[in-house]
């Protein structure tokens, strides 16, 4: 299965092709050779999806203060 | 008498007059009621003071080409002039000056070494205001003509507007005023401003102001706003501002334009057209803070609109998230486990649909021997009957039958007689009767006659 490399996603992309992991999962069409590569995958944006936003938290509380500040 | 009266020789006898003389009998001449305490209506010129009095040119202009037709010189002297100005200031709001028609009451005085002039003892100063006020009006109803009396009034402001052209006058009260107030402002909010000196009273103001704004025009991307502005004193010279080439210019200016060039009852032309008119200086500078303040805390409030935004955003984010975290480990087993059960599932099922089919088949089977059975005898029994049938037609049709009867078959060398020539004597012939044969020898051969 190909996947698109996670850095290449933005973080939407990444939080919906998460969700429409999920969801395959989720159904009775999920192909369960494929499992593993879905949990692998999903555990993949996962990360990457949280470390994002946890970046982007830390960015916005620094830009946020240097808006106060002014 | 003087020297100039004794030479009478070329003048047949009838002395010259002493210039002093003369002067003395004009003088004499304009001593009289009809010029003395009259009304005279009038544009003032050249308006200076001097030692307390004042002194101006009271000219009329042909209406048409603009050229003076009439001058004479007027004074009000010192001793009425204080009081003739304060009562005029305060009723037209404008001190005596240049380019004002006025309507003043004199006499016509005849000075032996100055000359002629008007010695004006009083002034009607609403003559003055109605004609200011026509003026004005004049010029407004030129301005809408010309469909640019809302242009300056229409534009849009610049938001926020912090780069501010001043027109006035260099080391004015009011210019100081202007920037002490914008520099001082509580929001510490960063002006820009740049003095384009004009001259803000007198004949040249307007061509002043005018040769500011084209330098302004010049670098306007510089810029956000004009201020013309001037220290007002309790009376100015605001009639320079009613000037139709000022206003138009100001109409068209491609950016706003405040005035605040006199105080409240001073209304100009100008502040007719200009985008914004205040009556001082200082509350241009006020103004214009405000409107500052009110961009800055406009942004304020996007500033925190933003970061309670951000802050749903990214916790909306983080929930989602969490959601998925939470599913991830549990997704996977359960897929396997409904795929178990479906497997499961699957193998019921088939059982249950085969063994469905199977029975009626298997039914079906089991009755079949005996079927085979009733077909098979049926089919003998049928045969049977038929070739019992076909023996007795045979029977009918057998020789036996006929050799039953009595007939006989006789054959030589196998084959059947049937003619006499057939035969010769000492043949042996063979005979077959119904129950054997019968060998013969022929003796005796009688043919047919």
């Amino acid at each position: 299965m190909e996947f698109t490399p996670v850095k290449d996603l933005t973080y939407n992309q990444a939080v919906s092709e998460l969700d429409s992991i999920l969801r395959t999962m989720q159904s009775d069409a999920c192909d369960i050779d494929k499992l593993a590569a879905y949990t692998r995958r999903a555990s993949e944006l996962l990360r990457e999806c949280r470390r994002r936003l946890t970046a982007t938290d830390e960015e916005l509380k620094s830009i946020l203060a240097d808006l106060e500040n002014q | 008498m003087s020297v100039a009266a004794v030479k009478a020789t070329d003048t047949g006898g009838v002395p010259a007059l002493t210039l002093r003389e003369l002067n003395r009998r004009i003088a004499g001449q304009l001593a009289v009621p009809s010029l003395q305490n009259v009304w005279v209506v009038a544009e003032l010129s050249d308006v200076r003071q001097s030692g307390g009095h004042c002194y101006f040119e009271l000219i009329d202009k042909n209406e048409s080409t603009g050229i003076v037709d009439a001058r004479l010189r007027g004074i009000i002297w010192a001793s009425v002039f204080p009081q003739l100005s304060a009562r005029f200031s305060a009723y037209t709001g404008q001190r005596l000056a240049t380019g004002l028609k006025v309507m003043v009451r004199g006499s016509v005085n005849y000075h032996a070494a100055y000359g002629m002039s008007f010695v004006v003892n009083a002034i009607d100063p609403s003559f003055t205001m109605g004609d200011i006020e026509r003026r004005r009006r004049e010029i407004l109803k030129r301005l809408e003509a010309e469909g640019i009396l809302e242009l300056n009034r229409s534009l849009e402001w610049n938001c926020p507007t912090l780069r501010i052209a001043v027109v006035s006058a260099p080391g004015a009260a009011g210019y100081g005023d202007f920037i002490n107030q914008l520099y001082s402002n509580g929001s510490r909010l960063r002006f820009v401003t740049r003095l384009f000196p004009a001259v803000m009273q007198g004949e040249r103001t307007a061509a002043s102001v005018i040769d500011a704004l084209d330098e302004i025009n010049s670098q306007v991307d510089d810029w956000d706003c004009v201020v013309i502005i001037r220290g007002g004193g309790a009376t100015s010279d605001l009639v320079s501002f009613d000037n139709y080439e000022l206003a138009a210019n100001v109409a068209q200016f491609p950016l706003p334009v405040i005035v605040g060039i006199g105080h409240e009852r001073d209304v100009t032309v100008l502040d007719y057209i200009a985008n914004m008119r205040v009556k001082t200086p200082t509350a241009a500078a006020e103004w214009l803070i405000g409107q500052a303040q009110e961009a800055l805390d406009n942004l304020r409030v996007i500033a925190s609109d933003m970061l309670r935004a951000v802050n749903d955003k990214l916790g909306g984010c983080a929930t989602q998230l969490a959601y998925i975290e939470g599913q991830l480990p549990v997704a996977p087993a359960a897929a396997v486990e409904r795929a178990r059960s479906r497997l499961h599932q699957a193998s019921v099922s088939l059982v249950s649909a085969s063994s469905g089919r199977l029975a009626p088949e298997l039914a079906r089977l089991r009755q079949m021997p005996q079927a085979i059975g009733v077909a098979v005898h049926n089919l003998l029994s049928r045969h049977c009957d038929r070739l019992d049938a076909k023996r007795s037609l045979l029977d009918a049709l057998s020789p036996m039958a006929t050799l039953r009867r009595g007939y006989t078959i006789t054959r030589v060398n196998g084959k059947a007689v049937t003619s006499v020539s057939d035969l010769a004597a000492g043949a042996v012939i063979v005979t077959s009767v119904h129950d054997g044969t019968v060998e013969s020898t022929v003796t005796t051969l009688n043919p047919q006659k």
